[in-house]
């Protein structure tokens, strides 16, 4: 069940990792881009949004992410969403962020789906 | 400057623009618009005092972007005025020129452009080249406007095919839970979060007091004074409990809006939602305890049919008859009339408080220790007490027997009886007068104590009759629930019909209900077994 927002974040191997809690609205939503504004700002390009204790987001909540994907875009890096709950999943889906951004299980392979793709772009 | 000269400049600041458009696309906002176009400015005028302002929609005040400061705001604001024109204009300034451009959503950029820190005329840009920026501005801001209309279309029609396809999934999904309090608070999220309300609460309320509180997000306090602005509600109600679904603060990246009609939409269909939920439940527990009753019924006719006397028999010097017509319902009544070894008879009436399964089983109790007892040649007076331990041992505190058990001797023409908590036996004598048969005790079954049963016997003459029934004939109801009774009592019944043999009187007794009960359900088994001895 959905409480009162939250987020953890934490850097590893140049992603940030958003881990949030709680419904996702404007005051979700705008602390999430917060964060990731602070991580970009660092040198981060990548974000993987951990979304599996937030099984609820509203429309404003959805406006922030997009900006973010928007942002990590510019940057030339990747947003990967993990432990997607089905509604939110598909809310995502209906929203049309999976043409632009990944999802992934567990945090552990969007990991290792960042650490892959900055291989093959050393390659290039 | 000449005209070449300034052809070529103009040349090389549309080359500049073009190249500076590509930062155009990255902005977000109508302000990250103003700031790059601010330091594109300043970049095409290097040798001036470049001031860049932008007037939100509807403003009467200017937002420095660039190097703006309060005394320059001062000193072109008169010339700018509150409320500009849609084209471009170049304003001469004492020590520089200015450019104002109005764009189609009500908001203007302005473009300071001061002599440069020496004083040198030739810094300030040419009438022409602040034209060119200011409809270059122009161009690039509709197409800013566009784009970021575009892209809220899109992500207003995706808003709306989630909230259809949400609706969707949440009746489905309402529909698939048990617990109540989950169903509620499930539409009460997918209310909350369709509309972007920042939280919602249910309130349920039974006769007027409140029996139960749900909100979302869990945890969040919502006071009764924020009731009121900013707040929508509708209610349910399903068997006197009342729901009422609120929501509160709906959100946006401006502040707080009005909860729309769309809003009052979503939040009525998902409360309707809930109550159909509860509805077609009740329905289904309905049905469901219908079909268990239905099959309860069907058991118990089934023992009822096993125990009942497929015939009666045949007793020289008298005729009997009986019946048992039983309620939709089943109830415990029986009769029987069972020969005994030595030429006696035993008659049986008994009706069992209760319906359905428990009655019909208890009935079989009864019939097979009566048996037993009676083929163990026990008297009737103890037979009967200890029908009464045996009974009270098989059944729950709110079950019991009423019955009327004799022993019928018939070449002596005698009948011992025992009448234990049934309706009166009527005896009918020769000259017409009926005399009751009531002597015996409690029930069976309803005190463990061995309580002490009184029998009585009467002697049968010929054309005299024993009639033995269940209350199901003096309590047959008609549609205005008048008692059968009331109008024709039994006993007077049995009087007028006297001269009737005992099938007759039975099939008129019978058909006397029927008229009197009309189209009205029956609700309680009708038995009634009728002897008679012959002249």
């Amino acid at each position: 069940m959905d409480q009162v927002f939250s987020l953890q974040s934490e850097a590893r191997d140049g992603c940030v990792i958003i881990t949030t809690m709680g419904y996702i609205n404007n005051v979700g939503g705008e602390a999430i881009a917060a964060e990731c504004r602070t991580y970009f700002a660092g040198g981060v390009k990548n974000v993987i949004l951990n979304l599996g204790q937030s099984k609820v987001v509203n429309s404003i909540g959805m406006s922030y992410i997009i900006e973010v994907l928007e942002q990590v875009q510019e940057l030339g890096g990747r947003l990967v969403f993990t432990n997607l709950d089905g509604p939110v999943e598909k809310m995502l889906a209906i929203m049309g962020l999976f043409t632009f951004a990944g999802k992934e299980a567990t945090v552990a392979d969007a990991l290792a789906v960042c650490a892959r793709e900055a291989v093959d772009q050393g390659r290039k | 400057m000449t005209a070449d000269a300034l052809q070529e400049r103009l040349c090389a600041e549309v080359e500049m623009l073009q190249k500076a458009a590509l930062r155009f696309s990255r902005a977000v906002t109508a302000k990250d618009f103003a700031l790059l176009f601010a330091r594109i400015a300043t970049e095409l005028f290097p040798g001036a005092d470049v001031h860049v302002f932008h007037q939100p929609d509807g403003a009467a005040w200017w937002q420095s972007v660039v190097a703006g400061r309060k005394e320059d705001v001062e000193r072109f604001l008169p010339a700018a005025g509150a409320s500009l024109p849609q084209e471009c204009v170049v304003r001469e300034l004492e020590d520089g020129r200015m450019v104002t451009q109005g764009f189609a959503d009500g908001t203007a950029i302005a473009v300071v452009c001061f002599r440069g820190p020496e004083g040198d005329p030739g810094t300030v840009p040419e009438h022409a080249s602040l034209k060119l920026v200011a409809l270059f501005c122009d161009r690039m801001y509709q197409e800013f406007h566009t784009r970021r209309k575009g892209k809220d279309l899109a992500f207003s029609l995706n808003q709306r095919i989630l909230q259809l396809n949400s609706l969707v999934d949440s009746g489905i999904e309402i529909a698939k839970l048990d617990q109540h309090a989950s169903v509620v608070h499930l539409a009460l999220e997918r209310a909350v979060a369709l509309t972007n309300a920042s939280a919602g609460r249910v309130r349920v309320q039974m006769g007027g007091v409140q029996i139960q509180e749900v909100v979302f997000p869990d945890g969040v306090v919502i006071a009764d004074d924020q009731t009121g602005r900013g707040q929508i509600e509708t209610e349910v109600e399903f068997k006197g409990v009342r729901y009422t679904f609120e929501l509160h603060g709906k959100e946006s990246r401006d502040g707080v809006l009005r909860f729309d009609a769309t809003d009052r939409l979503l939040l009525d269909a998902l409360a309707r939602h809930v109550q159909a939920l509860l509805e077609s439940r009740d329905l289904h527990q309905q049905a469901l305890e219908k079909e268990k009753m239905e099959r309860d019924i069907a058991v118990a006719a089934s023992i009822q049919e096993r125990i009942l006397p497929a015939a009666l028999p045949d007793i020289p010097g008298y005729d009997i008859a009986g019946i048992n017509i039983p309620s939709k319902s089943v109830g415990g009544d029986y009769y029987d009339c069972i020969p005994l070894a030595d030429g006696r008879l035993a008659l049986v009436m008994a009706d069992v408080a209760g319906k359905g399964i428990p009655a019909a089983l208890l009935v079989s109790s009864l019939h097979a220790y009566l048996r037993a007892y009676l083929e163990s040649g026990v008297p009737l007076v103890p037979l009967v007490r200890r029908l009464n331990q045996v009974i009270y041992s098989a059944s729950t505190d709110d079950k019991f027997i009423t019955a009327f058990i004799a022993i019928l001797s018939p070449l002596e023409g005698t009948l011992e009886s025992v009448n234990a908590g049934h309706n009166p036996v009527f005896l009918l004598r020769s000259d017409g007068s009926v005399h009751e048969l009531n002597a015996g005790g409690l029930a069976l079954g309803m005190l463990a104590l061995d309580f002490p049963y009184e029998s009585e016997t009467s002697a049968i003459g010929k054309n005299e009759g024993v009639l033995l029934y269940t209350d199901g004939i003096p309590e047959a109801a008609d549609g205005a629930m008048q008692l059968y009774e009331s109008r024709t009592p039994l006993k007077a019944f049995l009087q007028s019909h006297r001269d009737l043999p005992p099938r007759m009187f039975i099939d008129a007794l019978m058909k006397d209900i029927r008229e009197f009960t009309g189209d009205a359900p029956q609700n309680d088994d009708i038995t009634a077994l009728y002897l008679f001895r012959r002249p």
